[in-house]
Parts: C-alpha cells; structure tokens; sequence
C-alpha cells in the first residue's frame, strides 16, 4: 500500500513542539512556566524548541518583565494555525486511507 | 509511519489541547454531596418555616442566612475534594490560566444573580428570588462548562429550565430549591461519577 502522507509538516514530528503547537492551539496565549509544567519540560528545552517554531513564523513570543521578572508569552500566528491545522488534516487523511 | 502512530499523535494532541484548557480535577462525588447538603437545608428551611411560604423578611433573613452558609460550604467542599482528586490522578491544582477562567467565568454569573437577589430583596420583591438563584446558576455552570468538563452544561440547562418554570409559579421556592440544588445535583453527580470515575 501506498501511504499518502502528503501535507505531513516536518516541523511538528518533534513530540515537543507538537505539544507546544497543540496547547497554543487551544489557548489565546499561554506564559512559559505554564507551558514548560504543561509538556514536562526543562527551560532549555522548551527554549530552544521555541525559538525554532518562531523562527518558522508559527508562533510568536512576547517577552515582557511583570514588575521585575522577565515573563515570556507564547501565541500562536495564523500561519502557524493554518499549518498545524494542515497538518492534523493530513494525519487524518493517512488514516483514512487505511482503513 | 505506522497507523498507530498517527492515532497516537491525534489523541495526543486532542489530550493536550484539553488538558491545558480545561480544568479537569472536579470530583463527581462532590457534587452528590452538596446535592444531599442542598436537600437537608430545603428541608430544614421547609419544617423551619411550617410551610411553602416565606413571606416575611424575618423568614426570608432566615432563609438567606442558611443558603449563604450553604453555598460557602458547597464551594469549599468543591475545591477541597477538587484539591484531593488532583492529588490522587496526578493532575494540575495551581491557580493557573485554567483554575482562574473556570472561576471568574463561574463567578460573574453568580455574583450578578447575587446582587440582583439583594436588590430584590431589599425593595420587598420576595416572588422572583427563587427562580433567580437558579437562573443565574445556570447560566454560571454553562459558563464554565466551556472551561471545564463540557457536560457541566447539563446540568446548567437544567437548572435554568427550571428556574424559568418557577417564574410563572408562586410560593414554590423551597421545593424547586431542593429540586435544582438537592436532587439534581445528586442525579448530575451519579452519572458524572459513572461515566468519568467508575472504577476499571
């Protein structure tokens, strides 16, 4: 059988960066702590996956300080919804065609 | 890549989207009892008063005094066996994103339908005020259904079906209270309890 896993996006094959994709999905914009408590993650991880999902223009990062403390929030750009939504579509398509 | 995976990603990613969207820690069996708690205040306000009416502002003083006190115990059981429930499966109890939407969305509904109470209250509009606290319940579980289990909405729609019903009757309040915040809540927690914490 030929597997059709066209529109299946590189980008989100890591678990991680699924997770961060799929959170910010189902949330306006969510801060960094949460995020790395959410996915179990350590703050180097969750970082530097991050930066790699905004470098791709899929999510955005806003950096703020709350009295002194710096406050990194994450939300996710139309771009990056247009294509996780690609994404879960060609996960269900694959499926289909399985069955 | 294998079938099985796929699946995997999506529930994965489906149990992600709800898991930091939602707050997931309330305990079924909380809610059968403020259910009981509910009925017993009914029926404590019921024998307290001799029958159906409260019609003066001594009962009525009674009567708010009582509910208040429940709806303090209530919320306090909630977010106690809330905090044992998280406890027990692992899940998130912080006053985070989710706990603090599932409040405010819980608690704008009430407090309004709370000062609407005491303002009819205190203009001797005694008749609506029964249909009132279930109304505005209602609308503050369907409210925060969106931000915790979605069922919840039931149980919303319930309580405001009947709140409309006990607008257009007079001198019910007792008995549609133990109706909606008795029996209903104890209906509501047993098939909560089947259907997310029977044991497997």
């Amino acid at each position: 059988m030929i597997a059709n896993l066209d529109g299946l996006n590189k980008a989100f094959e890591s678990k991680i960066r699924l997770g961060i994709m799929s959170v910010l999905m189902a949330n306006e914009s969510v801060d960094f702590t949460t995020m790395k408590s959410l996915l179990e993650l350590t703050d180097g991880n969750l970082a530097s996956h991050a930066r790699s999902l905004e470098e791709l223009g899929y999510i955005r990062c806003e950096k703020k300080f709350i009295g002194r403390k710096p406050n990194t929030s994450y939300s996710i750009t139309d771009e990056g919804r247009d294509a996780f939504s690609a994404h879960i579509q060609a996960l269900e398509n694959f499926l289909k065609n399985q069955v | 890549m294998e079938n099985k995976e796929a699946l995997n990603t999506l529930n994965d990613i489906k149990e992600m989207m709800e898991r930091s969207s939602k707050f997931k820690a309330i305990s079924g069996l909380s809610i059968i009892i403020i259910g009981i708690l509910a009925s017993l205040v009914s029926a404590y306000i019921y024998f307290f008063l001799g029958d159906y009416h409260i019609n003066t502002p001594a009962k009525w003083q009674t009567t708010i005094i009582v509910a208040f006190c429940l709806l303090v115990v209530a919320f306090l059981t909630v977010f106690f066996m809330a905090f044992l429930k998280a406890k027990r499966h692992n899940l998130r109890f912080t006053f985070d994103t989710t706990m603090r939407r599932l409040l405010l969305n819980f608690f704008i509904p009430m407090v309004a339908g709370g000062l609407l109470c005491i303002a009819l209250l205190t203009q001797q509009h005694y008749g609506l005020v029964s249909s009132i606290t279930l109304i505005f319940y209602g609308l503050a579980l369907i409210n925060s259904s969106h931000f915790s289990y979605s069922e919840l909405r039931y149980l919303g729609y319930a309580e405001l079906i009947l709140g409309l019903i006990d607008c257009f009757l007079v001198d019910y309040a007792v008995l549609t209270w133990f109706l909606g915040f008795g029996m209903l809540h104890i209906v509501f927690g047993i098939i909560f309890m089947l259907k997310y914490e029977r044991r497997k």
